[in-house]
């Protein structure tokens, strides 16, 4: 069986070019497809700043998380951004592990990622 | 004054180093001289893993708990413990509000109280084995079992998911560059026991991935991991990194991943 996640998306108020992306589950390769197809089309419909919420982000796998660099490059690309926010420890210390933190925009709670749009 | 409390030793069913006691009656501060008494004239030429059977047991006071946990103490200083099997459900809460599931492990029998002495005490490996198709789909299930595994077999929740990491990466690898063949599945075999975890995974190797596969092998054992975030390759790197031992067999014929990982580290 594949693994769950969804994405619930919301507006940011106060920023148009911005979104929340919610994820819920694990990230891993079995829908990383899925992921990958709802968050570029945000990026390609103009909302080039994207928020992502790893409250309730239980699991993210190598696979996952070479989609949060894709997301990350084309952001910058787009002249946007990719932040994370929310990440588990668990998470952390995959995204650690890689090298990745570097890379990656990551802020301890929402408001301190949403706060950075107006930077 | 005689209670009617009863001590049996029983057949500890040819277990080494387990002694195996019933006891029946109430366990009231009348029975605490008995209680010491008995667990006093086995302590000496008996085996010091000591496993109470209670589900005859129709009460258990504090002071007859206290008396229990002095005689533990004699057995734990001889490298045993006394632990509890059997209790009733009535039992085995107030023995929880007493505080005392902190210091005597309970069994729900038995059986389960020697399964946990081979594989605590005598460092026995429990083993896993499964065959499946060479298929994304089937990963996440497997790998979510075994990290369950871990959590059952006392492993802490941080463990359990760098195991469950540890096991999709492998898996998702043999997928990705094994051999696609619906006559050949993909085997794992997991052993566990209470210092480490050793995971084997073996697939049929695709000729046309083989090089590709051992050039990603090297590129991981050459290379600081921390720089993979932008290559290929990071599966390996995080396997590498989450385990003790990383071991790659790559031939022709077949492809063979063994990782160690001990718990804690």
């Amino acid at each position: 069986m594949e693994s769950q996640i969804e994405l619930e998306i919301e507006e940011i108020k106060g920023y148009s070019t911005a979104r929340l992306v919610k994820f819920v589950g694990d990230l891993d390769a079995t829908n990383v497809e899925f992921v990958l197809e709802k968050v570029v089309n945000l990026q390609n419909e103009g909302f080039v700043n994207i928020v992502a919420d790893f409250k309730k982000l239980r699991y993210v796998n190598s696979t996952g998380l070479g989609v949060l660099l894709h997301f990350n490059k084309a952001a910058k690309e787009k002249s946007g951004s990719f932040k994370i926010a929310n990440v588990n420890e668990n998470v952390y210390e995959i995204i650690e592990i890689i090298g990745a933190t570097s890379l990656l925009e990551i802020y301890d709670d929402l408001t301190e990622a949403i706060d950075s749009l107006a930077v | 004054m005689a209670t009617n409390v009863q001590f049996a030793l029983s057949d500890s069913s040819g277990c080494e180093g387990v002694t195996v006691v019933t006891i029946s009656g109430e366990l009231t501060s009348a029975s605490i001289d008995e209680i010491t008494a008995f667990f006093s004239s086995i302590v000496e030429d008996h085996p010091p893993y000591i496993i109470a059977e209670m589900s005859n047991v129709s009460s258990f006071s504090s002071s007859a708990l206290g008396s229990f946990m002095g005689s533990r103490q004699r057995f734990v200083e001889r490298e045993g413990d006394l632990v509890f099997a059997g209790l009733t459900l009535d039992l085995k809460s107030k023995l929880s509000l007493l505080g005392a599931h902190k210091i005597f492990q309970v069994f729900p029998d038995v059986r389960s109280a020697l399964v946990a002495y081979t594989y605590e005490k005598k460092g026995h490996s429990q083993m896993v084995t499964l065959s499946f198709p060479s298929q994304l789909r089937y990963v996440p299930s497997i790998r979510q079992m075994i990290s369950r595994i871990a959590l059952q077999k006392g492993y802490s929740s941080r463990d359990a998911f760098r195991i469950e990491t540890i096991v999709d990466e492998v898996c998702n690898n043999a997928v990705e560059h094994g051999a696609q063949s619906s006559e050949h599945n993909i085997d794992l075999s997991v052993g566990i026991d209470s210092k480490k975890i050793e995971i084997k995974v073996i697939n049929l190797s695709n000729p046309e991935k083989i090089e590709a596969l051992k050039e990603l092998a090297s590129t991981v054992s050459s290379e600081a991991v921390s720089d993979m975030a932008n290559k290929r390759g990071r599966g390996l790197a995080l396997i590498k990194m989450l385990s003790n031992d990383l071991t790659i067999d790559i031939s022709n014929g077949g492809t063979s991943v063994h990782v160690v990982r001990r718990k804690g580290d």
